[in-house]
């Protein structure tokens, strides 16, 4: 029940500016109350809140949470998959000043332990009993911590710790002291209306591709104008759709299923389960959508491996539109005058093909999609487009609330990352770093001044650690890649290994790759192939394997990888700068790399340290000429408990190309 | 050169030339198309439900026609021998299911296909006893069926439509929409589905299959019965009415023994090919194809998708 | 510390107690004077070689075999001739070693045909659809949700079984069983075929079946592993007879069930 006090409506009282997240959710319920705020599929339907309930949840909630003792400056963290309580949580907890710590939900108790005892959250918002017990499990680490919330009470019936209450509980606490004094909201409200922009709004620990993970302190200022700006470039309003399916510790959906939605007043989306996504996506038929390079990818290898298995007609009318999708299809999305002919079998092609295809990814109504997080395989990049999907290029970084830099409609390039964003300024240093500088750079490392001081100048100049360059042509930024990761071989060629790697992941056969040839004669690659392709190709095939190691060291399956490494070659031979640094020597992978093991960031980076030291064994054959390698890894398994596996990897060499001139020779 | 336009060409320049003749055929082709469909669906709902291919679908549908008839005949008023009947029909059912189901019910499919058999030769020997083995004619006007026929001039000549085929065509698509949506959506829809997957599942679920047995038995019943009406209506009761039954096996082999759109789709098919093949290719052949075209559409069909064009495909994961 | 669970305050009183069974095909003694008890709430375990009779063992006690001699008694009441109808009736719902699912059917409907008992209303309203009928399917509908959610199998809702892979097929046979509320639920080897990823997983299921529901479990399995952290106590056969009764700990070191497993006098474990 909404509660109704001072003249029926909740109101702020005019001229007050809505600088918080809490302030803007009082100033939603009022101006757009009947409008969807969020949405959870449950049991098999669509429970939708609107914004009136759900500030009558947070409000509830939150008063519940101050019953706790949670107060000002207080560290609450939540841990989970994208449920609306927990987004309610952010806000709950905000509304009190006190600021919220995600985690993300697929840590190891380790890296929990780690985030949670150097933030001093006293407060912890589980999702379910996996947390829970994650967190009981390190909880001798966490002396502050006084109490953990839950939001799945299955399974938690029996616990009997202190420390735990359930979110349902909390919020019939919260109404029971709202209802019973009269005094009690009037404090609530005081309480948000003494929040201000300046104030912290959020610590986003950063997934670090080295070393320990860092805490971005953001305000309420940062992120607010981020998306407000951000808002406006993309027109984006109250009527957006969006799925929230990607790490609430991420900055990006941070902004995009929270910030943003609040600024603008759009009705955000949570799965049913992670794995229902894609067929949750369809469903509500999104309208916007923000996701790293990986989900595309994922999408498009999904659809070749559906596509080598559907009859041969289906497959040459496949094969036949998607060229001609390649050929017109972005000119059409750009607004080029393409010729009338060309126009009509892109129409036949999207009633036959793109259309039904889009709506298998749940894409139909995505006015515009960003990629971000990454730089994504330019090939997969024009697939897309191809296909009549605005997909764009973003750049950002925690640190900058999100935004530095946006491909505008109209200038979509695969290889760039577009212009500086709205209130943001961009600079190339001296030795090719890329720096910026905006209203939502982050006010500085939880505890860490010095390594904020190294980031971040002393008037406002963010380093970014990418090195990249303004293309003259179109005047976007272009990003080459990780600063300390561009290198050069021993004969000073250059050598940017995502570049390469890029290439190569295009293939869905390859899930991922790893280039190693700083200060080396020559470079090598290290492959993980993709089991979903790999093995649909297998059983195609007739190629018997008994595990991921088996097939990984199949000869037929170093064939394929070998002849993907051969185009990769040309294509790098073609280009001047890139044609000395082509892959001599490769070997394929004997296990996937996994965030698990430490190999990957949990946003899916590669940890280039990391692997090329737990893989030295591996590096040391690739470099001395031998032609196969042993190597034992320590593994992680999902439960938690370790292991270890032990393979002897085959190498083999690599044709290589000499250098040509572009668009010589175009590969049959 | 000349058998290929007679054979491509030409029938279409004659359907173009009288296109007043061509909607009469068609109609006519969906008329009957409806009522081979109306047969199909009774073998469908005892397959699906029972895994039995009941030999006896058409003799129950003169047997229904002839209790129909004959208790009108006694002096019962229209609507309430209709009403009897339909009891007769689930006297029937029950019977079926405790006296030949029951104790059949661990034998082969083989087994219980004969045991139709037996079920047709001794209902034609108890409707001949107790009916008699005059002709006799249907009760459609006692039951409010329309006579008589719609003329429609236009299209270069006269269209007609018989007002007993409209009524033919509606009442057999409601009942088709409430078969449809019974099984797809009600608990004993679902039970059933279910026993005609799996009896050792269905068992332990506690679905009965003695009592599921005798709804669909029941169902077939007042299905046959319908079709008696339909059937009779149009020409007459006898017993010559169950080789009707067998038109309809183009009509299972199309559509697939187990799908209840199947069977309409199938009949369509069926019916309307048949009109069409007659008229304007039968010429070609001497005529008289109407006979065993069915059953050559039916084979063609056989060798692309044998399980019919709704029929499941068994898909064996290994 | 745990507060005691639902399931250990329940157990003691026996729910199912096997009277000197004996089942004999033609010539074969498939069992032979079998007799132990099922208390309620508890976790038991049937185990034994290939042939022992443990599959024969629950084909009696869920109807589908007469035994040839003694009795079953469920409930306190004593049954010779139990049929599957009246055994699903009475609260005994089952899985089966090759699986029973209904393969045209999608899981949800698979499911849903679990509620069959439940639901009452008869064939006049269902024609009808609207009113009463309408009212009960949304209701075990939800139900039905509850179990998919509890299973983890909401993605494939939708997608007739038969095309589903081998684990979850397993699943979606526990949903249909579990939707039944039974009182005593009969799994035979829930885990064969499963790698060990889905074997803790279904383990997982089945102890959270017992633990939050107090369902009474009997169980046939082969993995040991399985059998050791699972059950409360165990019973073996072997060639239609029972050699052991005991706690899993007693059973593993029993020389007569080591020997009928391996064939000849053995140290070590099993």
């Amino acid at each position: 029940m909404v509660l109704h006090m001072a003249a029926g409506r909740n109101v702020i009282s005019t001229g007050v500016v809505l600088d918080t997240l809490p302030k803007l959710l009082i100033h939603n319920a009022d101006a757009i109350g009947s409008r969807p705020a969020i949405r959870h599929k449950d049991l098999g339907i669509w429970r939708t809140w609107t914004w009136a309930e759900m500030l009558d949840e947070v409000r509830a909630f939150s008063v519940g949470l101050a019953a706790l003792g949670l107060k000002r400056d207080d560290k609450f963290s939540i841990i989970g998959n994208n449920r609306p309580r927990l987004y309610w949580a952010i806000c709950a907890g905000q509304a009190l000043g006190a600021v919220p710590v995600p985690v993300y939900a697929d840590a190891v108790a380790d890296e929990m332990a780690y985030v949670l005892a150097h933030a001093e959250v006293t407060c912890a918002i589980a999702e379910d009993q996996e947390q829970v017990d994650k967190i009981l499990a390190v909880s001798d680490r966490l002396p502050r911590l006084a109490h953990i919330v839950y939001d799945e009470p299955r399974g938690l019936q029996d616990y009997d710790d202190r420390r735990l209450i359930g979110v349902a509980e909390l919020q019939r606490l919260g109404r029971n002291a709202l209802a019973a004094d009269a005094e009690c909201l009037a404090r609530w409200q005081a309480g948000v209306a003494a929040g201000k922009g300046s104030d912290l709004s959020v610590i986003l620990y950063t997934s670090g591709t080295t070393g320990r993970s860092k805490g971005v302190m953001l305000s309420y200022d940062n992120v607010i104008i981020s998306a407000r700006n951000g808002n406006a470039f993309d027109r984006l309003g109250a009527d957006e759709n969006v799925i929230a399916y990607l790490p609430m510790a991420w900055v990006g959906d941070h902004v995009l299923s929270y910030v943003q939605s609040y600024v603008a007043g759009y009705c955000v989306n949570c799965p049913e389960t992670p794995d229902t996504v894609v067929q949750d996506r369809r469903e509500i038929g999104t309208t916007y959508a923000f996701a790293p390079p990986r989900v595309y990818e994922n999408l498009l290898t999904l659809t070749m491996v559906r596509m080598a298995d559907a009859s041969p007609l289906k497959r040459k009318l496949f094969e036949f539109f998607l060229a001609v999708a390649r050929r017109w299809g972005e000119k059409i999305l750009n607004g080029e005058t393409v010729p009338l002919a060309a126009r009509l079998l892109y129409g036949i092609g999207d009633f036959l093909v793109y259309a039904p295809l889009k709506n298998q990814f749940g894409l139909s109504r995505i006015r515009v999609g960003y990629t971000a997080g990454e730089a994504i395989g330019p090939e997969i990049f024009r697939f897309y487009r191809a296909l009549g999907l605005n997909l764009k290029q973003l750049y950002g970084q925690t640190e900058a609330s999100v935004y530095v830099t946006a491909q505008p409609d109209g200038e979509i390039y695969a290889d760039t990352v577009g212009q500086a964003s709205p209130g943001v300024e961009v600079k190339i240093s001296a030795s090719g770093e890329v720096l910026y500088r905006s209203p939502g750079v982050f006010v500085g490392y939880y505890k860490d001044p010095e390594k904020t001081a190294e980031v971040r100048t002393a008037d406002g100049w963010v380093h970014t650690g990418d090195a990249g360059f303004f293309d003259p042509k179109t005047g976007h930024l272009r990003i080459v890649d990780r600063a300390k990761d561009v290198g050069r071989l021993k004969d000073g060629t250059l050598f940017a290994p995502k570049y390469i790697e890029n290439k190569l992941k295009f293939y869905p056969n390859i899930r991922e790759a790893v280039a190693v040839g700083a200060g080396r004669d020559f470079v090598c690659a290290m492959v993980n192939i993709d089991l979903t392709a790999v093995g649909s190709w297998a059983e195609r095939n007739n190629v018997v394997y008994g595990s991921y190691q088996e097939l990984a060291g199949h000869p037929l399956v170093y064939d394929m990888i070998a002849g993907h490494i051969d185009e990769v070659n040309r294509s790098l031979a073609e280009e001047e700068v890139m044609a000395g640094a082509q892959i001599r020597r490769f070997l394929v992978l004997h296990k996937e790399l996994d965030a698990d093991d430490g190999e990957l960031t949990r946003t899916q980076k590669l940890r280039r340290g990391m692997i090329t030291q737990r893989y030295a064994a591996l590096v040391e054959a690739l470099y001395s000429g031998a032609t196969t390698a042993d190597v034992s890894t320590e593994v992680t398994f999902e439960d938690g408990h370790t292991g270890t596996i032990t393979a002897r990897v085959e190498i083999r060499d690599a044709r290589t190309y000499a250098a040509r001139a572009a668009a010589v020779e175009r590969a049959a | 050169m000349d058998i290929v336009y007679k054979i491509f060409i030409d029938p279409f320049v004659q359907m173009g030339t009288a296109p007043d003749l061509l909607v009469q055929t068609l109609w006519d082709g969906l008329v009957s198309g409806v009522l081979y469909a109306l047969i199909a669906l009774g073998f469908v709902l005892i397959f699906k439900a029972s895994g039995v291919f009941n030999f006896a679908q058409g003799i129950m549908v003169v047997f229904a026609a002839l209790t129909l008839v004959g208790l009108n005949e006694h002096g019962v008023p229209a609507f309430l021998a209709l009403g009897l009947t339909v009891g007769v029909m689930l006297l029937l059912a029950f019977g079926v299911e405790r006296l030949v189901l029951r104790p059949l019910v661990n034998q082969s499919d083989i087994i219980l296909f004969m045991a139709t058999f037996g079920l047709t030769y001794f209902l034609i020997g108890f409707g001949q006893l107790v009916f008699g083995g005059n002709p006799k004619v249907m009760i459609a006007q006692q039951l409010y069926l329309p006579s008589g026929a719609i003329e429609f001039k236009g299209l270069g000549g006269y269209v007609q439509f018989q007002k007993i085929d409209i009524a033919a065509v509606i009442i057999t698509s409601i009942m088709v929409a409430v078969l449809a949506v019974f099984f797809q959506r009600t608990r004993i829809g679902r039970a059933l589905r279910a026993v005609a997957d799996s009896h050792q599942a269905a068992l332990s679920v506690g679905i009965s299959l003695e009592q599921i047995w005798v709804i669909v038995w029941f169902a077939a019943g007042v299905v046959a019965l319908t079709t008696g009406i339909m059937w009779g209506a149009r020409s007459e009761v006898d017993f010559s009415l169950e080789i009707i039954a067998l038109r309809a096996l183009p009509v299972l082999i199309l559509g697939g023994l187990t799908s209840v759109p199947g069977a309409i789709v199938g009949g369509l098919i069926i019916g309307v090919g048949e009109k069409l093949g007659e008229l304007y290719w039968g010429p070609l052949l001497g005529g008289g194809i109407e006979s065993w075209l069915a059953y050559v559409i039916a084979l063609g069909f056989l060798v692309f998708r044998p399980q019919g064009l709704f029929g499941e495909r068994i898909i064996e994961r290994i | 510390m745990r507060a005691p669970s639902a399931r250990e305050a329940g157990l003691g009183e026996v729910l199912l107690a096997v009277e000197n069974v004996s089942l004999a095909f033609g010539g074969v003694r498939a069992l032979i004077d079998v007799s132990f008890d099922i208390r309620k709430g508890e976790i038991r375990a049937i185990i034994g070689p290939n042939g022992a009779g443990k599959t024969s063992m629950l084909n009696v006690i869920n109807g589908f075999y007469q035994p040839r001699s003694g009795r079953i008694v469920f409930k306190g009441e004593p049954r010779t001739a139990m049929r599957p109808y009246a055994a699903a009736h009475g609260g005994i719902a089952r899985t089966f070693q090759n699986l029973a699912l209904f393969r045209g059917m999608t899981t949800l409907d698979n499911i849903m045909a679990g509620r069959a008992l439940k639901m009452h209303r008869g064939l006049f309203w269902q024609l009808i659809r609207y009113g009463p009928a309408l009212k009960e399917e949304v209701e075990h509908r939800r139900r039905v949700e509850e179990i998919i959610d509890f299973l983890e199998i909401a993605p494939i809702r939708k997608i007739p079984v038969g095309r589903l892979p081998y684990g979850l097929q397993k699943r979606v046979e526990l949903g249909r069983a579990l939707a039944m509320e039974p009182d005593l639920l009969l799994l035979d080897e829930p885990m064969a075929g499963m790698n060990l990823e889905e074997k803790e997983d279904m383990s997982r299921f089945i102890l959270d079946v017992n633990h939050q529901y107090g369902t009474t479990i009997a169980l046939i399995e082969h993995d040991m592993g399985v059998v050791m952290d699972l059950s409360d106590r165990v019973v073996v056969l072997d060639y239609g007879q029972k050699i052991a009764d005991a706690s899993p700990d007693e059973v593993k070191c029993d020389k007569n069930v080591v020997r009928a497993y391996l064939g000849e006098p053995h140290g070590t474990s099993v």
